[in-house]
């Protein structure tokens, strides 16, 4: 990057491009105040100071079951078969009587706090995790409960959780988008809804990746100039800046012109870094090894590469579809989803650490709700034939947090004796909402935007921070 | 007991009583002495000590007693009634004039005279005749009261054209009413543009499309007010002016070619465009903006047999989003779409709760809830859904803090109750929808034309006199220029709802045809240039963007009307955007980097940001480089750079370049002479055939293989080719040649020097033949290694190997003896450990033919394409 500069101005002076150099020596400052009006992507202060500046969220889509991660049920191990006394609760699909879960756990860290096996590498780093046992949401269904944990409403077209954050604190890099969606193999269900921006404006919008692929040009649109060299890129630049120099001059000044001036350096300069973002084949090899093989890993470490380099909100959901949907063979199901991104959200809470980043990034796992300890009845044409299986469950469910200043090593709430339904100091979705904002440094009630004559926000008119998550 | 009676026939004669306000009362039945008793002892005393605190009047109003009329008597305060019956004592009212109980002792200042009482204790127990008839006034700053006098509510009326001093710049009433209030100011009007930026300005504004240099040379020639007329008429009249104008109303109508969010069914709305070419059609025929929006919510009672056309309409209130088919969210979708759309109200806000800022209430929003549950949906074939009348219209009751499984009252069908000249009137024909249209159309709304002309002056001058488009209400600023928006609001009525003579009017003022040249003076006053004293500069959206790009290289494909065409795709259309397909699910990406409106609701006005991947899209994208080719092969006869460039200038910007423009020019195109080839952004793979001899200077020697197929190259669309055999290569591997020189080569060139590690897999599968040989061979360093495959699998590893940048490593493989089933898989990995880490697979770096590289005029044009004087308008 440095030597494209260089050889820029090298250029410029040989030239006698005494125009398009001052152009550019203003660039070199940052943009102006006037020029930074119409980008509303440069950082801007919280409510109060934060302490977290970027999110990740795991999003394990489909819903991965509680029962057989992070809340370990002993009752439920003791009980299996048997039907419960007042009923199921109501979800989905017809359920029938209480499953075990087919994995052992198993005591972590200093804090003791039981792990499933599926997830050893996750509970070796358990004293870093606040885990919320009492998560509930509204409704058992896929679409209504992404849009839920996504945007704060199941139905009605809201902006995004990234989008909401994007918008309050614009974003430390320029030349990397703000707010990345990545999910390998195409989208999840509610598709590109899950990232909207809604009624905000469309560049709060998450930046979906498929990271499926691995190179550039296909993952960020118009990346790359297959056409044009970057030496002759940089003699086109140089003419445009020159020409919009004189175009300035011949006009009293005007914020809109200088600011797209300035969006063409910006650009040139992401086309190099959004590249190397991207690419993990930089990374040592210890580094490669920690975060484990397969696309799981890669995205998982791009993550990383990209909080790093200042961008905002980082979404990492587990696949297309709905793959944590485990309403049959949940054994062999969850053991392989587990398998694909145990050992990289491990290493990934371990490497930001070392990196001295874990404290201002808030990591968020879950999925957009629960499973039932109760298995799910056969059904023609979907699980027929089948009853070793889980049905979705919004009563009760469990997500963490790590990093981002909560509670290392903490057990929120609780679900009754068998995992069904959130008893102890529950926590809705909203409330988790509030909570996060709290630690990005918002005031979630004040983090608004007015629309169709009325000011929105995030948790619409609900969401208590639950205090007892921070640190 | 007759005055009871009175009293009781009083009462009962207000609840018969229209509540029509500012109407003629009704002849009191009182009889004459009490009505005298009343003026004389009780009035006085109301006025006089009470109305302070306890009128519609008041400041304030205390305890929420007033005491202005009957009704309001009749109603009491917060604590309770004022009266009971005709009993004196019990009153809270006397109660409070005793001044016995401590708690409650009116009027605060003191006790009023004992005869005051005593007058009271006798007007209470004849029944308190009152003669003041009419509702319960809203009480003062109640939403109601000051909806009241809010200046979007009341009908406008035709303010006088103020008078002007200095009438030199002015060409229209517009004008006058823009001066005027600058002068109030003391502000200034600027110089008209001069003619090059009013014709740009002029097709931007009315087409969307660029002129050419042919037509601004022509105006620049005679700018006269006669020919910038004719030029005005001519746009109106062109087929591109409802394209233009039609896009803009998509915005409102949140337009969409998808359903959103399915689980199984078509995602697609096949007819949608119909209801976009019924747009498009009806700006250009001029269809008076009240018809316009009928048909949009009713056309399936206006039409007959002569214009079912128009049945098209209904898409307006049918291509929203599905909500996966949810009654209550499709239904809130299209009461939205309706009121903010038309007048600009948010009804939508009062479906849980009645409105905070504005008068409308739960009761307006299930009323026109049980308007459109009262429709149903009908498919016509070729035309998008429509709604017809369902034969047993229905009133539903609210949704009691909008949960359906809670209701309250019966909202009965009918207009927002606020906003009704005269008597509350139910609709009373099928579902209401037709007179729902009528009451929004009806020249007595305050808002419709007020709130469509806003929209036509936001398009012309980049804001609207109204900032919020879509919320008149309560809480928007009023415009700066109110009589102005007052006096094009009701002569666009009186002109027969036009929306072509409003846009005449407008664009002929002096006012559209200032100057956007800031001034600091005025600046300092009025930054936001709310007065109008300049134009704005104006970048060009989206569409028009994408629509000039594609018109200044000549391959604009002009077509108007039809269906939807892909823009995101490898062989993008060349038809207008606004024809685009809108996927409003995943709307591409495009879309939103350049401000477009969200499909998803009715969008007030668009967002205005820069961004770099605005930037990136005109660098990079394949739109931005074949349109800089169509421009170079447009160049007719000239062979000279200069008449070259004073070709391009007249094609980007309409206009001749100037000497320095042309010596920049120039001298980019002569820098970069014979500096083309630069291979460090193509790809480091190459796919060919060739020999390799040990020993000799050129140890390998390499043609590239002339044919692709899609997945492999090789030497002709056959197999074998007759001359060069049956060498292949694909992103596997591939098959050997013939003999030794029709090796098959796989090269590699380093971009960048330092030190590689080449390792992979060669497999020859087949259990037939005699196998293949393979080497890997560097410019630098010779053979690294050969290996021998043949029904095996191995492993081909090599030592490290310096690499400077242009130096290649070449994968040769070749066919033994015999070339028959040499099929090979041979996936290779070249690593580079230091200085930086980074590596190359030959199965990902697969690719056929490169795109060419642009040349210098390429470059140059697309440069021009960049530049800020194309993307803005003065």
């Amino acid at each position: 990057m440095t030597s494209d500069f260089l050889s820029r101005r090298e250029l410029l002076s040989r030239c006698g491009m005494g125009i398009g150099s001052l152009a550019l020596a203003q660039l070199a400052t940052g943009p102006s105040a006037d020029a930074a009006a119409n980008n509303p992507l440069l950082p801007k202060q919280p409510h109060f100071p934060a302490i977290a500046k970027h999110v990740i969220h795991l999003f394990m889509n489909g819903g991965p079951s509680h029962v057989d991660t992070f809340d370990p049920k002993p009752e439920l191990q003791a009980r299996g078969g048997e039907k419960l006394s007042d009923g199921n609760l109501k979800t989905e699909r017809p359920t029938g009587e209480l499953y075990p879960s087919p994995y052992s756990f198993q005591k972590y860290g200093e804090s003791g706090i039981e792990v499933s096996e599926i997830f050893s590498h996750v509970g070796e780093c358990v004293d870093d995790l606040a885990i919320v046992r009492s998560m509930h949401a509204d409704v058992p269904n896929h679409e209504p409960s992404l849009l839920l944990m996504n945007c704060g409403e199941a139905r009605q077209i809201r902006p995004s959780f990234g989008s909401w954050l994007t918008y309050g604190l614009g974003t430390e890099n320029q030349n990397l988008p703000a707010f990345v969606a990545m999910c390998p193999g195409g989208y999840p269900i509610q598709e590109s809804q899950n990232w909207q921006a809604g009624f905000l404006p469309g560049i709060y919008q998450g930046t979906y990746i498929d990271t499926k692929h691995t190179q550039i040009e296909k993952l960020i649109a118009n990346i790359k100039n297959t056409r044009v060299s970057r030496a002759h890129q940089r003699q086109q630049l140089d003419l445009l800046a020159k020409l919009n120099q004189r175009h300035l001059e011949q006009r009293q000044n005007d914020a809109q012109l200088e600011a797209r001036i300035q969006s063409f350096e910006l650009a040139y300069r992401m086309q190099m870094e959004a590249t190397d973002a991207f690419d993990v084949s930089g990374e040592p090899q210890h580094i490669l090894d920690m975060y484990g093989p397969g696309t799981q890993a890669r995205q998982t470490l791009i993550a990383r590469r990209l909080v790093e380099r200042g961008v905002r909100f980082v979404q990492v959901w587990h696949g297309n579809g709905q793959p944590w949907d485990s309403h049959d063979d949940i054994e062999v199901n969850h053991r392989r989803l587990a398998k694909q991104c145990d050992q990289a959200i491990a290493a990934l809470i371990k490497d930001l650490k070392q990196r001295g980043l874990l404290n201002e990034t808030l990591i968020l796992w879950g999925g957009e709700f629960g499973r039932t300890p109760v298995v799910e009845l056969p059904k023609k044409g979907s699980n027929q034939g089948k009853i070793n299986g889980r049905d979705h469950n919004h009563w009760g469910f469990t997500t963490w947090m790590a990093g981002g200043g909560v509670k290392g090593g903490h057990v929120h709430g609780a679900t009754d004796e068998f995992g069904f339904k959130a008893v102890e100091n529950r926590v809705h979705v909203h409330d988790l909402h509030a909570t996060m904002l709290r630690q990005l440094g918002f005031d979630h009630e004040k983090l608004t935007y007015r629309y169709a004559g009325r000011d929105f926000r995030l948790t619409d008119v609900h969401g208590t921070v639950v205090h007892d998550l921070i640190a | 007991m007759q005055t009871r009676c009175v009293l009781t026939l009083s009462v009962l004669g207000l609840c018969l009583a229209t509540p029509r306000i500012g109407g003629a009362e009704t002849e009191p039945s009182i009889a004459p002495e009490a009505v005298e008793f009343f003026e004389t002892r009780i009035r006085p005393v109301l006025v006089e000590r009470c109305y302070e605190c306890h009128s519609a009047n008041a400041k304030e109003v205390q305890g929420g007693l007033m005491l202005d009329n009957r009704a309001a008597i009749e109603r009491g305060g917060e604590s309770g009634k004022a009266l009971i019956g005709d009993d004196a004592k019990a009153s809270r009212l006397l109660v409070a004039m005793r001044y016995n109980d401590e708690s409650l002792q009116m009027p605060p200042t003191g006790k009023l005279p004992d005869k005051v009482i005593s007058d009271f204790e006798r007007w209470v127990n004849i029944g308190a005749p009152d003669p003041r008839d009419g509702p319960v006034p809203p009480p003062p700053n109640s939403i109601e009261a000051r909806a009241r006098k809010h200046w979007a509510f009341t009908p406008p009326q035709l303010p006088e054209t103020p008078a002007v001093e200095d009438t030199n710049l002015v060409a229209t009433d517009i004008d006058r009413f823009v001066w005027a209030r600058l002068r109030q100011s003391d502000l200034t009007p600027s110089l008209p543009a001069d003619a090059h930026t009013r014709v740009r300005r002029l097709y931007g504004d009315l087409i969307g499309l660029p002129p050419t240099f042919e037509v601004t040379q022509a105006f620049k020639a005679e700018p006269s007010a006669a020919a910038y007329e004719k030029l005005v008429d001519r746009l109106l009249d062109s087929e591109h002016f409802g394209e233009r104008w039609a896009r803009h109303w998509l915005d409102v109508a949140r337009f969409g070619d998808t359903k959103g969010y399915v689980f199984q069914e078509d995602r697609n709305y096949p007819h949608a465009y119909r209801y976009r070419d019924w747009v498009i059609q009806a700006l250009n025929d001029d269809l008076p903006y009240d018809q316009f929006l009928q048909y949009q919510l009713a056309a399936d009672r206006l039409v007959d047999d002569s214009n079912r056309a128009h049945l098209a309409a209904m898409g307006f209130l049918t291509l929203g989003r599905r909500f996966l088919n949810n009654t209550h969210d499709l239904i809130d979708d299209r009461i939205d779409v309706v009121f903010r759309g038309t007048m600009a109200l948010t009804v939508g806000c009062t479906r849980c709760h009645d409105h905070k800022y504005d008068p409308l209430s739960m009761q307006d929003y299930y009323s026109s809830y049980g308007v459109f549950l009262s429709s149903r949906e009908q498919q016509d074939d070729g035309l998008p859904l429509r709604l017809v009348d369902k034969d047993k219209p229905v009133n539903v009751r609210i949704f009691v803090r909008g949960n359906p499984s809670n209701r309250g009252e019966v909202a009965p069908r009918q207009f927002l109750s606020f906003f009704q000249s005269g008597e509350v009137k139910p609709f009373a024909s099928g579902s209401g929808r037709l007179e729902l249209a009528e009451a929004i159309t009806s020249r007595s709304n305050p808002l419709t034309a007020r709130v469509f002309v806003n929209r036509v002056w936001a398009h012309l001058f980049g804001e609207g006199l109204v900032r919020t488009p879509s919320d008149f209400g309560l809480r928007s600023d009023p415009p700066a220029h109110q009589a102005l928006l007052d006096h094009l609001a009701v002569t666009f009525m009186e002109d027969g709802w036009s929306i072509k003579r409003l846009i005449r009017r407008i664009v002929l003022s002096s006012t559209y045809q200032q100057q956007s040249e800031s001034r600091a003076d005025a600046a300092a006053k009025d930054p936001e240039n709310l007065l109008l004293w300049r134009a704005n500069r104006r970048r060009l959206d989206f569409e028009a963007m994408r629509d000039s790009l594609l018109s200044v290289s000549g391959t604009l494909d002009s077509t108007v009307l039809g269906p939807s065409v892909r823009i995101d795709v490898a062989d993008p259309s060349k038809r207008r955007t606004l024809y685009a397909f809108i996927d409003r699910q995943n709307l591409p990406g495009i879309f939103r980097t350049f401000d477009f409106a969200s499909p998803d609701t009715h969008s007030p006005k668009r967002p205005n940001t820069t961004v770099p991947q605005q930037a990136l899209y005109l660098m990079n994208n394949r739109l931005a480089q074949s349109i800089a080719e169509a421009m170079v092969s447009r160049l007719t006869g000239q062979v000279k750079t200069a008449a070259k460039i004073r070709q391009f200038y007249r094609f980007v910007y309409a206009r001749e370049p100037t000497e320095e423009e042309l010596a920049v020019g120039t001298n980019f195109i002569e820098a970069s002479d014979g500096s083309d080839a630069d291979s460090s952004i193509r790809d480091p793979w190459q796919f060919g055939y060739g020999s390799f001899a040990a020993g000799s200077d050129e140890a390998v020697t390499f043609h590239p293989l002339p044919h692709f197929t899609g997945d492999a190259w090789q030497g002709g669309p056959d197999r074998p080719d007759p001359k060069l055999g049956w060498v292949i290569l694909n992103a596997k591997g591939g098959h050997a040649g013939d003999d030794e020189s029709h090796s098959a080569i796989r090269r590699w060139t380093a971009a960048e020097e330092g030190t590689v590690i080449v390792s992979g897999k060669l497999e020859h599968p087949s259990e037939h033949g005699d196998g293949v040989r393979s080497r890997i061979v560097a410019a630098r360093g010779g053979v690294l290694g050969e290996w021998t495959a043949k029904q095996q699998t191995l492993d081909t590893r090599t030592e490290p190997v310096k690499v400077q940048p242009g130096d290649t490593i070449d994968f040769i493989t070749d066919c033994r003896t015999n070339q028959s089933h040499d099929t090979f898989h041979w996936s290779a990995t070249i690593r580079m450990a230091k200085p930086k880490r980074r590596e190359w697979k030959s199965e990902t770096g697969f690719h056929g033919p490169l795109p060419e590289l642009l040349d210098v005029w390429a470059r140059y044009a697309q440069t021009l394409l960049l530049t800020n004087e194309f993307m803005f308008l003065d």
